[in-house]
């Protein structure tokens, strides 16, 4: 089998060592940046303005310290580089491209090249001569995601200081492990594609529409389906946090204590530990934050059932007014009750396990439809 | 082998029966019946679009027949396609190669692919060739490629080879050689080999047996010394004795239509009872004859 994946390795290898200059390249690049990031050491209460995610958003000092400024300026100066953005756009596509660059021609190309048929005419099953094709793919392309994903979960870290990345949501479809399971999925899925046409430029088009369908729909579809059972009702005013990018995300903190409360954890910096000329008017942040940015929605509740109308139609919603027209409260049974549910960061682990499930899920049918087509198909 | 497949195909390495492929309305392959004997080196000869590569394929499980079966060493391959693969090698009608690799990597390819590849033996063929083992594949000329597919085919040490049509872009110095490589290798092994071809000159002298494949059908399919002995060429119509017409077509030159005869077997050797001294038909002649006869018309010539 190593020789199988040997030359399956050389038979591609344009794909070879142009995916894996890339994937090893943005894994270097975003340890740059996070190191850039990190080696500023800009303590939370310098974020005066501008920074909308988790600690540092609600870290309300005022500029007068200019020291505290420059390095909250300078943070945000590369946090908004242009680099740092290319970086970042690389690590949300690098799974879907790496997957489809590599999936596309794996069988197609035997095909087109006339290979397959003196391939398929030496191995009594091609089965297995599709499984040693499949195991390069694994071999070649899991390390490298992994590797791609872990430094996108270093990056995060470093971009959303004093947050516990593995207890927010922040981007994170696109780093840690859950990188390996869409590379899988854009794989399994192209090299089906690629399988039934028989045709290297079909399979890569095709895969890159569904590829970007699939991942455009995959978050509200996620979110909103599958997701939904395990967001909790947030009830107290205090677990929601600021706005942040005008976006419909909301950050809450109903897990831990808060450090006003409660001693903050080693990994946060307490507000004694800031920098002299820091401003106490610094408003206590919690220690775990929880970015619900996809995964919170609202539901509306009409004396306590779901409501599914539109709320502002209904009469408890309108302004009422007696004889003399003084308000008059409205009947409570017809007031629209708006609830947000989110789901919380102490979920990161079981979000993560159960969506790379569902794309581990989806590998597997790709690769069973293409393991039933190859036994089926002409090798021309 | 099947149970009834009779004494005649006791000894044969492959048989089909009543074997037919359509590809939607063309019909590929019609109720070929045809046995390939055991040792034997069999031209499978006919005009592009006779169905010499989908009865190849057939063979090797390339395509599903739609009526009939086929059966190679025995096996079904259709319905037992790892244990009939295993007694085929096989060299499709281009040169495939690996562009990206080596002549050697071909050889570790198939053994990954083939557990009883004999690495060795194929090494040695290309060896003798002169063919470079580091050499990357896409470099070699047409001729050389085609010998690294016989080598590999070579290589399986498979009872049964099918050639699908190796000579059709090679120069004549490269068909002679490929011709004289298959023919040491199938003596020395004892090995079948199907040979298909649309040029007849080629296969001549390394065949034993001839089968003509014309618009789907078999026309013709007997031993070559046969062909030769029991067939003449006249420009009249006038037959030699108890000889039947075959079909007629434009001779050399295009200056007269010849008609090719089928003799009985009693009246073998028995040229010309008062009319012209029939020729001795040529290979060429015997299958120009069975595919006229399958097209209805006298204006076939192959090359």
């Amino acid at each position: 089998m190593l020789t199988r994946i040997r030359l399956t390795l050389k038979q591609h290898r344009f794909e070879t060592i142009a995916i894996s200059i890339v994937c090893l390249g943005l894994t270097v690049a975003a340890l740059i940046e996070a190191f850039r990031l990190n080696s500023l050491n800009v303590p939370l209460s310098c974020f005066t303005t501008g920074y909308n995610f988790g600690p540092a958003s609600t870290s309300m000092t005022f500029p007068t310290d200019t020291h505290c400024q420059a390095l909250a300026n300078s943070f945000s100066s590369i946090q908004g580089s242009l680099d740092m953005n290319l970086v970042r756009l690389l690590l949300l596509l690098a799974p879907l491209l790496a997957g489809i660059v590599f999936g596309a021609p794996l069988v197609a190309r035997e095909i087109e090249q006339g290979t397959a048929p003196l391939s398929w005419s030496l191995s009594g099953s091609r089965r297995r001569w599709l499984l040693g094709k499949v195991l390069t793919g694994l071999v070649l392309l899991v390390p490298l995601m992994l590797a791609v994903g872990l430094a996108a979960d270093v990056l995060e870290g470093a971009l959303d200081p004093g947050v516990d990345i593995h207890a927010a949501f922040q981007n994170y479809l696109s780093r840690g492990f859950i990188d390996v399971f869409w590379v899988l999925a854009a794989f399994a899925g192209t090299f089906a594609l690629g399988t039934l046409f028989g045709r290297t430029m079909p399979a890569l088009i095709l895969a890159l529409v569904v590829c970007f369908f699939v991942r455009v729909m995959w978050d509200p579809g996620m979110a909103r389906i599958v997701l939904r059972p395990m967001a909790v009702e947030q009830t107290q005013p205090e677990q929601f946090g600021p706005f942040y990018g005008g976006g419909p995300g909301i950050a809450i903190a109903p897990i831990g204590p808060t450090p006003s409360s409660e001693p903050t954890p080693s990994s946060e910096p307490s507000p004694s530990s800031e920098p002299s000329g820091s401003n106490d008017k610094t408003v206590a942040y919690t220690p775990y934050w929880v970015q619900t940015d996809l995964y919170s929605y609202t539901q509306v509740f009409l004396n306590g059932k779901p409501f599914y109308g539109d709320p502002y139609t209904l009469p408890g919603y309108q302004p009422q007014f007696d004889a003399n027209g003084n308000p008059i409260q409205p009947d409570p049974s017809t007031m629209p009750n708006w609830v947000n549910y989110a789901i919380p960061g102490s979920q990161y682990w079981l979000v993560v396990a159960l969506e790379s499930g569902f794309l581990l899920l989806g590998s597997l049918v790709f690769g069973a439809a293409a393991l039933v087509w190859v036994d089926r198909r002409r090798p021309y | 082998m099947g149970a009834d497949g009779g004494a005649s195909t006791a000894t044969a390495a492959l048989v089909a029966h009543g074997l037919s492929k359509r590809f939607r309305k063309k019909v590929a392959l019609d109720s070929v019946d045809l046995s390939v004997p055991a040792g034997s080196i069999t031209a499978l000869v006919g005009p592009n679009g006779a169905g010499k590569t989908t009865l190849i394929r057939v063979c090797i499980a390339f395509e599903r027949p739609n009526a009939g079966r086929v059966e190679v060493d025995g096996v079904d391959p259709w319905r037992h396609r790892s244990e009939a693969l295993r007694r085929v090698g096989y060299v499709p009608q281009a040169p495939a190669v690996y562009r990206g690799l080596s002549v050697e990597d071909h050889l570790a390819m198939a053994r990954s692919l083939h557990s009883g590849f004999d690495a060795d033996y194929a090494r040695r063929r290309l060896d003798q060739l002169g063919i470079p083992l580091d050499q990357r594949a896409d470099t070699l000329s047409g001729g050389q490629a085609a010998q690294l597919g016989l080598a590999v085919a070579l290589g399986t040490r498979a009872k049964v080879l099918l050639l699908d049509e190796p000579l059709a872009n090679l120069d004549p110095l490269a068909r002679r050689e490929f011709i004289q490589v298959l023919l040491d290798a199938v003596r020395a092994e004892g090995s079948t080999a199907l040979l298909s071809s649309h040029i007849v000159t080629d296969v001549e002298d390394a065949c034993d047996r001839l089968a003509i494949l014309g618009a789907g059908k078999v026309r013709l399919d007997c031993p070559l010394e046969e062909a030769r002995r029991t067939h003449r060429l006249t420009d009249a119509d006038s037959p030699p004795p108890g000889a039947t017409a075959v079909g007629s077509f434009l001779g050399k030159g295009g200056q007269k239509v010849m008609t090719l005869w089928r003799l009985a077997v009693a009246s073998e050797g028995a040229d010309g009872a008062g009319g012209p001294a029939p020729e001795a038909a040529s290979l060429e002649d015997v299958v120009l004859g069975y595919l006229a006869a399958g097209r209805g018309t006298a204006g076939l010539q192959l090359n």
